[in-house]
């Protein structure tokens, strides 16, 4: 252990001698700013689901409270639930939100809408509102965009709505 | 005996067979001349994507005159000259999946059939029914398509030699809106446009930003402007008309007006996906008006306005029967002397008025899946 303890403070000193707390300080900078930036990377996070896809008959409605700035056919009408991308389809990493009121808790939702790609599309439970949707020159409220654009498979199949968290007043 | 005879007589002549009929020739239909009374309605298949297609319709007798197949999610645009259709779109290898290609095609107008193309980066910005998803210059040496990675930039490709000549970033503005020969603008989230110069080769040689004309919070415009004779026309979400003169190396900012009075602000509503057209010679605009509140921008029109370009004024309303038809999502107007009015609605009719008196003289039902964007001749 002592011997351990020694190799690493050789190595501390060592390394202390060749740089400065300005480097140390910018490196750290661009992990941390490297770390910022993982979550924008398209790497597909998706957990996969357990069960098969149970959709209430809420899902399967444009008047859920969740769909307020979807545009898109309901993934929960296409093999998958509000929350879940059919089998065999990928999800877009990259979405639009929207901020949606549920009337149960009374709260403000951010809703992230990510498409579901890869195969044609669904074609059943056509969905349009846009509540707080803005023309595509602000991006990430626009709902008239393929969010597949990013992916390996960019075709369209559906729309999914996952909240994200409260919306802060 | 006699009457036996006549009866014989009779049935003989009504067995007598009748004539064959003659062989046919089996031949390939002409497109015709062309009429001002045609539109190219665009249709975008929503139930199934990678298989929109154009279709064009004579408004005089009522007919399809062809196809134009237009692949997944297109930008569709006619050359200045009329003479070609430009559509930038994405084909899967295996049908809807698989490798994805990104290509230009053109289509002669006068035989419907594809006479070229060029493989162009595959980031086309795939969005729904927008004028400016690709365009021309206007002596028609440059073609436009605006990419979307989500990135934003634009390609500049020569439709003479079939060749990708440059990418040019555009800083996060989008789509575009061609000018003379050559300058391309694009819109900003901060409420300006971006407007890029292009030397001969069309490679970037100088950019400048317009002033802010509008606050994207509190009234957005729709990126789905309205072309004029001298520049563009953006209406906002609450009706403002903010009119654009691209003439000037400079942009020129009109004088805001509005669609709707005080008391019909925030009430009355443009709503739709191609919101405005208007008649050269005429000087007038035509909206598709709803009655809604925030979010319905994309809601039909329920009656068409029609508006005096030169004094600001409404000259009509026109309720539409939206009953069978559903509203209006798109307008068009011919632009001769005894024009047509041409809507698509949102349960996929093609409605064709008088576009002088609000006439309705066709109602087309079932043009195509979902029809949102219509271009004259």
């Amino acid at each position: 252990m002592k011997k351990l303890d020694r190799v690493f403070e050789n190595s501390a000193r060592s390394l202390a001698k060749r740089t400065s707390r300005r480097s140390l300080l910018a490196s750290l900078g661009q992990l941390l700013t490297g770390a910022a930036l993982m979550p924008l990377l398209p790497i597909d996070r998706t957990a996969r689901a357990q069960e098969p896809a149970r959709p209430s008959p809420d899902e399967q409605k444009c008047e859920y409270w969740k769909y307020c700035a979807i545009d898109g056919f309901l993934c929960a009408c296409c093999g998958g639930t509000s929350t879940s991308c059919p089998p065999g389809t990928q999800s877009s990493p990259i979405t639009w939100i929207g901020t949606c009121h549920n009337p149960a808790d009374g709260r403000d939702y951010i809703v992230s809408y990510n498409d579901c790609c890869g195969k044609v599309s669904c074609g059943d439970c056509f969905c349009d509102r846009n509540e707080g949707e803005k023309p595509m020159y602000r991006l990430s409220r626009n709902n008239d965009v393929n969010w597949c654009m990013a992916n390996s498979e960019s075709n369209y199949h559906c729309s999914v709505s996952v909240i994200l968290g409260v919306a802060e007043k | 005996m006699l009457l036996i005879l006549a009866a014989g007589i009779a049935s003989s002549w009504a067995a007598a067979p009748t004539p064959p009929l003659p062989a046919e020739h089996l031949t390939i239909a002409t497109v015709g001349p062309k009429s001002p009374h045609w539109v190219y309605v665009v249709d975008y298949a929503y139930n199934n994507e990678i298989d929109s297609r154009v279709w064009l319709f004579d408004g005089d007798t009522h007919r399809r005159i062809g196809q134009i197949d237009t692949g997944f999610i297109p930008g569709i645009n006619l050359s200045p000259d009329g003479r070609t259709t430009a559509v930038a779109t994405t084909y899967f290898a295996r049908g809807g999946h698989g490798t994805r290609t990104d290509v230009v095609e053109f289509n002669d107008n006068n035989t419907l059939s594809k006479t070229g193309e060029i493989v162009i980066p595959p980031k086309h910005a795939h969005t729904l029914a927008m004028l400016f998803t690709i365009g021309y210059s206007s002596d028609q040496k440059f073609v436009y398509v605006p990419y979307l990675t989500p990135a934003a930039s634009f390609g500049v490709l020569d439709p003479a030699r079939k060749k990708v000549l440059s990418e040019i970033d555009t800083a996060g503005c989008t789509l575009v809106y061609p000018w003379g020969p050559n300058h391309v603008s694009s819109i900003c989230e901060s409420g300006r446009l971006l407007t890029v110069s292009l030397d001969a080769q069309g490679k970037e040689s100088g950019r400048t930003s317009s002033e802010p004309f509008f606050d994207v919070d509190k009234d957005p415009v729709f990126a789905q402007a309205v072309p004029l004779k001298d520049g563009y026309a953006f209406l906002s979400f609450l009706g403002e008309v903010h009119e654009i003169d691209f003439t000037q190396p400079k942009l020129a900012m009109r004088t805001p007006w509005s669609l709707v009075s005080a008391t019909e602000k925030g009430t009355w509503r443009p709503g739709g996906v191609q919101i405005g057209a208007v008649h050269g010679s005429l000087n007038r605009l035509f909206v598709p008006m709803h009655k809604g509140g925030d979010g319905s921008h994309k809601a039909g029109g329920t009656e068409i306005w029609v508006f005096d370009l030169k004094s600001h004024q409404r000259t009509a309303r026109w309720p539409l029967d939206t009953h069978v038809t559903g509203p209006a999502v798109a307008v068009q107007v011919s632009q001769d002397a005894t024009p047509l009015l041409f809507l698509a609605t949102e349960k996929s009719h093609l409605l064709i008025l008088d576009a002088q008196t609000g006439k309705l003289k066709h109602d087309e039902p079932s043009l195509g899946q979902t029809p949102q964007l219509l271009l004259n001749p």
